[in-house]
């Protein structure tokens, strides 16, 4: 018995040993000026992916400036784990923080959640994704993702000019985001550019580059001889898209448009394969909600809406210094 | 020999006394030991913090039992499981298939569907898809006139599509009149069939168990993937969402809610009830002629079957027993998150064996207690909370829980030896 306790006591002086060190890492932030000292609970959907440390290095920049803000950053263990996530809110109300900025993982299961941190006297700002009740929450932090649609249908009209027939590969139903891309580029390309027709616009993608790619194969090959462009809505999307492009070898024959980043997408760009890609702005995403929520701390009144800019990516301006900082934003590093 | 007799006779009680109060020790008191020390690490640490001292609050209590009784009540399960020598991978995924099963029947209105064979919001979209092809045709007929082409085949279709909707706009009328009388069964029925879907799932990895003579790991490890699928299937690939208002009804959506208005006597309810559910496994266990045959399936499944043990169907009851708790475990998920989704359960079989472990079960069959796994799951939930409070990162937490549980296996692996001394 004397010996397992004694076991049991160097496990937990280890982990003590690696929560002290850590502190002091998380507790750096913030000291001088101001004259209160805020804690600012930032809670993503997941810590692993880029995106997230972007977002978390813009939130980290808004407190550096601020000086009287501490972020605690914290998302569930796994990714998209939406009872992690709701865990965590509870954590933070739990220990009294006085905000918390939150991209919540389900539009609607966060709800009650957000209710329940208003009850108790912390503000909740909404950032990336939005929630099916926003009565609760201060503001909502995102890039407008209709007008990112509706970027993309201009690059295509520009490209296609003003003439030819194009698919539209939608991601996944009651996804709100990319249904607002959707709807902005059908909306925005149907006004603007009459003489273009859709080939298809109810065709999902689903949620996997594989089962975009499975999809958009199909697609290329059903319409191989009318298409002229293709738009697809996000990243897994996309690199389905140039996938199924390279496997039915149109690939630079069909314009493409794709939404947001990653490094195949950035190549195609390059070589022409790629001919667009609409950009959110991440690290001002956090830095936003967190300026919204110390606005909010100290008494003045914002905007329901505060939009964090969408931009496009060409093969002309990718080498510009403001495309190289959006295509390659910065992350957070300790 | 007859000589040397009295003295054992002597002698064994007091060791037997012993051992048994050394096992004690080992198996309830032992977690329950750890776990003293967990809160009482966390508490210190956060009260060390500049604006601590929020740890060592009802509120943060009341918070971690609702965070941990998911994984609780379908640890209750797992344990039974373990202590029959089995285990269960896809404790985690059935329980997803539960709740995306509850809410897809709160969604459907599934009394109605099933006494009317269709429901109000089935018909209407039907009338709308109906609706929008009319539109369309009418519009084709426009044109077709307008360039004086052939529009008979048009116009036939359009006489069929408006028949088509008087026909559905007579089945809406039926079917809002079914659904005004048997509407309000709907949330029972659901309850029902996902406990019912836990329980099925438990029957069919008992049986395959069983019949197929594979080992559990590798059963289990199939049906895993079995599950999510099927309810991947349920839910046609997304997330299943019934209206909040007007579907789930309060009770529910308050089941396992910490906000004062849904508490009942300082808990939510479901946490009583994993409470009262705990108690009946561990009286069916202790004093149960099935309970003793859980244990000695476990502990030796030959002389189990030596004894007159029918194997067979006592592995059948244990995993269905168990799918049993699996279904309640739906149902908790799905008061928490208020959506179905088919991908929320995975990863969570390893939190709900490990809740077994850590609270004494042994993997390698014929131990393990109601107690010892609850606290097991109140050990990981208090880290996971305390970690969060302390504004720890999830590598450390991860870290954390990853030498908890190797330190609850090393316990194990000692006490074994011990007792095999």
């Amino acid at each position: 018995m004397m010996r397992s306790r004694f076991l049991f006591m160097t496990a937990l002086c280890v982990s003590l040993g690696c929560s002290k060190s850590s502190d002091n890492g998380s507790g750096s932030a913030g000291g001088s000026g101001g004259d209160k000292q805020y804690q600012i609970a930032v809670i993503p959907k997941g810590t692993t992916h880029e995106f997230w440390k972007s977002v978390h290095a813009g939130a980290q920049n808004a407190a550096e400036e601020l000086g009287n803000v501490e972020v605690l950053w914290k998302g569930p263990l796994q990714e998209s784990d939406r009872d992690g996530q709701i865990a965590v809110v509870q954590d933070f109300i739990t220990k009294g923080v006085d905000g918390i900025c939150l991209a919540p993982l389900d539009s609607q299961a966060l709800v009650p959640y957000v209710e329940e941190a208003k009850e108790e006297g912390v503000p909740v700002v909404v950032f990336d994704s939005g929630l099916d009740d926003e009565s609760n929450i201060v503001t909502y932090v995102a890039t407008k993702n209709y007008n990112g649609g509706a970027l993309a249908a201009r690059r295509m009209g520009e490209l296609l000019e003003g003439k030819g027939q194009v698919i539209l590969m939608r991601y996944t139903p009651g996804s709100e985001s990319t249904t607002q891309r959707e709807e902005g580029f059908l909306e925005t390309l149907r006004k603007d550019f009459p003489q273009i027709e859709f080939l298809t616009t109810d065709e999902y993608g689903g949620t996997t580059p594989e089962s975009s790619l499975d999809k958009a194969t199909q697609l290329l090959e059903k319409f191989k001889d009318e298409v002229d462009g293709i738009f697809a809505v996000c990243e897994p999307n996309a690199t389905g898209v140039l996938g199924a492009l390279e496997e039915t070898e149109l690939a630079g024959k069909v314009k493409f448009v794709a939404f947001d980043p990653n490094a195949p997408l950035v190549k195609g760009l390059a070589d022409g394969t790629v001919h667009g890609i609409v950009l959110q702005d991440p690290v001002t995403m956090g830095y936003e909600a967190v300026m919204a929520m110390v606005q909010h701390l100290e008494g003045n009144s914002l905007e329901k809406r505060i939009g964090t800019g969408e931009y496009i990516a060409t093969p002309e301006n990718m080498n510009t210094d403001e495309m190289k900082t959006l295509l390659n934003p910065e992350q957070f590093e300790d | 020999m007859s000589g040397a007799q009295p003295k054992p006779t002597e002698d064994t009680p007091r060791l037997a006394k012993h051992a048994y109060v050394t096992r004690l020790l080992g198996t309830a008191l032992g977690p329950f030991l750890a776990l003293g020390i967990v809160v009482l690490f966390f508490a210190v640490a956060d009260s060390m913090q500049d604006d601590g001292g929020a740890f060592m609050t009802v509120r943060n209590f009341r918070t971690i039992s609702a965070q941990t009784a998911t994984v609780a009540v379908a640890a209750l399960g797992m344990t039974v499981i373990i202590i029959a020598g089995g285990i269960d991978l896809s404790a985690g995924t059935a329980l997803a298939l539960c709740a995306t099963v509850l809410a897809w029947s709160l969604k459907e209105d599934v009394a109605v569907l099933v006494v009317a064979g269709n429901n109000v919001q089935g018909v209407e979209s039907e009338i709308e898809e109906l609706q929008e092809k009319l539109d369309r045709v009418t519009r084709e007929i426009d044109r077709k006139e307008a360039t004086d082409s052939d529009t008979t085949e048009a116009m036939e279709e359009r006489d069929t599509l408006e028949k088509g909707i008087a026909a559905q706009q007579e089945e809406l009328k039926r079917v809002t009149k079914i659904a005004a009388s048997t509407s309000r069964y709907s949330p029972t029925l659901a309850l029902a069939l996902g406990i019912g879907a836990g329980c099925l799932c438990g029957f069919v990895n008992g049986f395959l168990i069983s019949y197929l003579r594979v080992v559990p790991f590798i059963v289990t490890l199939g049906t895993m993937r079995l599950y999510l699928g099927v309810s991947k299937q349920i839910a046609s690939e997304t997330t299943v969402r019934p209206d909040r208002e007007t579907q789930v009804p309060e009770w529910l959506g308050d089941f396992l809610s910490i906000r004062g208005k849904a508490l009942w006597a300082g808990l939510p309810i479901g946490v009583w009830l994993t409470l009262v559910l705990a108690l009946l496994l561990a009286a069916v266990l202790r004093y149960t002629v099935f309970g003793r045959y859980v244990f000695a399936l476990g502990s030796n499944e030959t002389t189990a079957r030596l004894c007159g043990i029918n194997v067979r169907w006592n592995k059948i009851a244990v995993y269905t027993l168990a799918g049993f708790f699996v279904g309640i475990a739906g149902l908790y998920q799905f008061s928490r998150l208020s959506v179905g989704n088919p991908t929320s359960g995975i990863g969570l079989e390893l939190n709900i064996i490990a809740a077994v472990v850590i609270g004494g079960g042994s993997l390698s069959g014929g131990r393990g207690s109601v107690l010892g796994t609850l606290t097991g799951a109140a050990i990981m939930a208090v880290i996971t909370s305390g970690c969060t409070q302390l504004g720890l990162k999830n590598p450390v937490q991860d870290i954390i829980l990853g030498i908890i549980i190797v330190a609850a296996v090393t316990l194990d692996q000692l006490r074994q030896r011990r007792f095999a001394d």
